[in-house]
């Protein structure tokens, strides 16, 4: 039986990795960012199950500076993709080719 | 008991998560999204960190989901062009991570050895003091300086949003 907490461990790891492949497959900008934000949630959880472990509550602060930095990412992404949408009239990420080499 | 609870909502957020991956329309990852967040929070509780527990709900549940499920409606995305093109590289790649990411899984999984320090901060205290109690006395002690930057950082994110989508 695996204990408890490499459990949450393995929970972790598994989102991060729907999410990382999500980010590579999918090809809407929009769902490629939930996609990011489903891999800091999964690091989210690696922090708290540590934090736990190790009776301390640094793992804890740092999950909260990361949901502060995800809203801050969220508000300025979300500006960008109406901008984006604005000038190219898709959301697609084959289309935006400006910065490609 | 808590094992089990653990693993029914654990095989929750995985569910949901995928599905995200997996949802044709946007609108419909973004929804599946918000009960890949919930679910997340109920594992936060089992956790011992309700308040992080609140958090995830108000914050991410709340307020970035808000952002995307606006943003998707004011650019009209209805459906993502399901062309069926020539199979990209970067898919391939995708499921080769996913893959990857997999099999390390397994190693981890099966060689770990997780020795863990012993804080303070056990259940105990929890109990005598109360959960927020014990997070904000360390948050506005310890953690003062960078709670400080956040909100500064906050800030800075907010104006420049709006700078950003304003019409010109």
């Amino acid at each position: 039986m695996i204990a408890q907490y490499e459990l949450y461990i393995i929970l972790s790891f598994i989102i991060f990795a729907i999410g990382a492949a999500g980010a590579l497959t999918r090809r809407n900008v929009i769902v490629i960012f939930m996609c990011i934000e489903i891999m800091l949630n999964a690091v989210n959880l690696a922090l708290v199950t540590f934090s736990r472990m190790n009776q301390s509550l640094d793992g804890a602060y740092m999950v909260l500076f990361i949901m502060a930095v995800a809203a801050a990412e969220a508000a300025v992404g979300l500006a960008i993709f109406i901008l984006l949408f604005r000038k190219h009239g898709t959301l697609d990420v084959e289309k935006f080719s400006l910065m490609k080499w | 008991m808590e094992q089990t609870v653990m693993i029914i909502f654990g095989a929750l957020t995985i569910t949901t998560s995928a599905m995200v991956v997996c949802a044709r329309n946007t609108i419909h990852s973004a929804l599946w999204m918000v009960a890949s967040f919930v679910s997340m929070a109920c594992i936060f509780v089992l956790l011992h960190a309700p308040f992080l527990a609140i958090l995830q709900i108000i914050v991410y549940a709340g307020a970035i989901m808000m952002f995307i499920i606006y943003a998707i409606m004011m650019l009209n995305i209805r459906e993502e062009d399901a062309t069926r093109g020539p199979v990209r590289k970067s898919k391939i790649f995708g499921i080769g991570l996913l893959i990857v990411l997999t099999l390390l899984l397994f190693v981890i999984g099966f060689n770990m050895s997780m020795t863990a320090l012993k804080g303070p901060i056990t259940l105990q205290v929890f109990e005598q003091f109360g959960n927020v109690a014990v997070f904000s006395r360390y948050l506005f002690t310890d953690y003062l300086l960078p709670f400080e930057t956040v909100s500064v950082l906050l800030t800075a994110a907010v104006v420049g949003a709006v700078v950003l989508a304003k019409r010109d």
